[in-house]
């Protein structure tokens, strides 16, 4: 590609004023050459002042819409100023920035428009509760029954994602738990998935969005999101003019 | 019994009269968009005509086969307010997807905004 290709990296934080600056600095420092956002998802703590006073690119959301509402800004923002490439970085210091040209390479390749970090291609590092693992093969299953393709880490957060889903997310971006629905969408608008191995960490500071009560509530609601989302799209997937 | 006697019938109709005076203050008053109330408005008619036509009710029942004209009357009512429910529901819903937009574009402007202004106080400083 001749042009230079414009990344955004989305950085996703509700409450995160223990992880923030840790997971912002890191970024700068080894990615001085990419553009970063932090969205301020409505934190009811410091996070906002942090980025404030740290002087750092962000966008401040008003009131809490929750990380599928967080993100979809970050793509609407992407849109806007015309990236390229968004990748999306949780604010909890999770994912591991080193992973980031990885992530990004089957796409600047044209491999692929759409790739995930996955904890579960070399199972190293932080690889979740056993309870935990069950639920996401369930829905990595689910996928797979939907539409085909085998995505092994289906709520991965860690994601890098091509100008064309870039400018159907911020037209439509599922809410709540969006990270398997957003697969199954991405899938059925024939976009090419890659799974990148990447190792995650366990959180340091904070709660995870998801505990164990809500698990459940997680389950159905996930469960009936992708049967909602398959139905929605017909019995065929949509045609895709670039590729034959 | 197939017929509603003519006290009910004078109650039923006091009721109506009573929620189309309600509906109409709270649109004088704007608490309410004709929009949303034209869902009571024609709730309200429909009761109406069927006060005013008791045989309308009595075909009703035969229609669908209940015992009396009563239980008719209560699933109309139920029906109805099944009806609206889902309308309220699919309003709401319909307002959480605006609310959504209009924050994200809310920060997305309050961004611009700010280094703008640092843009601006920037150049006031060296003039």
């Amino acid at each position: 590609m001749s042009v230079k290709n414009k990344v955004l990296l989305m950085i996703a934080a509700y409450n995160e004023e223990e992880n923030i600056e840790r997971v912002v600095d890191d970024l700068k420092l080894h990615y001085p050459q990419y553009d970063y956002l932090v969205i301020n998802d409505g934190s009811t703590d410091s996070t906002k002042e942090i980025c404030s006073r740290k002087g750092y690119s962000y966008v401040s959301l008003p009131v809490n819409l929750g990380i599928g509402g967080a993100i979809q800004t970050g793509y609407r923002y992407a849109l806007e100023n015309q990236y390229d490439i968004a990748i999306q970085i949780d604010g909890d210091g999770q994912h591991d920035a080193a992973y980031l040209e990885q992530l990004i390479r089957p796409i600047l390749e044209g491999k692929a428009d759409y790739t995930i970090g996955s904890r579960f291609i070399k199972k190293e590092g932080f690889q979740s509760s056993g309870a935990r693992r069950a639920g996401i093969h369930f829905l990595s299953e689910l996928i797979r029954l939907l539409c085909g393709i085998k995505i092994y880490d289906v709520t991965s957060g860690f994601r890098a994602v091509g100008i064309r889903s870039i400018r159907a997310f911020a037209e439509n971006y599922p809410t709540d738990y969006p990270e398997p629905e957003a697969i199954l969408d991405a899938v059925m608008r024939r976009e090419r998935l890659t799974e990148v191995p990447v190792v995650m960490r366990g959180r340091e500071h904070g709660q995870s969005s998801i505990n164990l009560q809500r698990s459940i509530y997680y389950m159905i609601k996930v469960t009936l999101d992708l049967i909602i989302c398959r139905i929605s799209y017909g019995v065929r997937r949509e045609k895709r003019e670039d590729l034959t | 019994m197939m017929n509603i006697p003519i006290r009910l019938r004078t109650a039923l109709l006091a009721a109506i009269i009573l929620f189309f005076v309600i509906v109409l203050y709270f649109l004088k008053r704007r608490r309410l968009t004709l929009k949303y109330s034209l869902l009571w408005l024609l709730t309200g008619t429909v009761m109406l005509v069927l006060v005013a036509f008791p045989e309308l009710m009595m075909f009703l029942s035969r229609l669908i086969g209940t015992q009396s004209i009563m239980n008719t009357l209560y699933l109309l009512i139920l029906a109805f307010v099944i009806i609206l429910l889902m309308m309220l529901t699919s309003i709401v819903s319909g307002q959480t997807e605006r609310i959504r937009r209009l924050a994200q574009s809310n920060a997305l402007l309050e961004k611009r905004i700010r280094e703008l202004e640092e843009e601006f106080r920037e150049k006031a400083g060296k003039s």
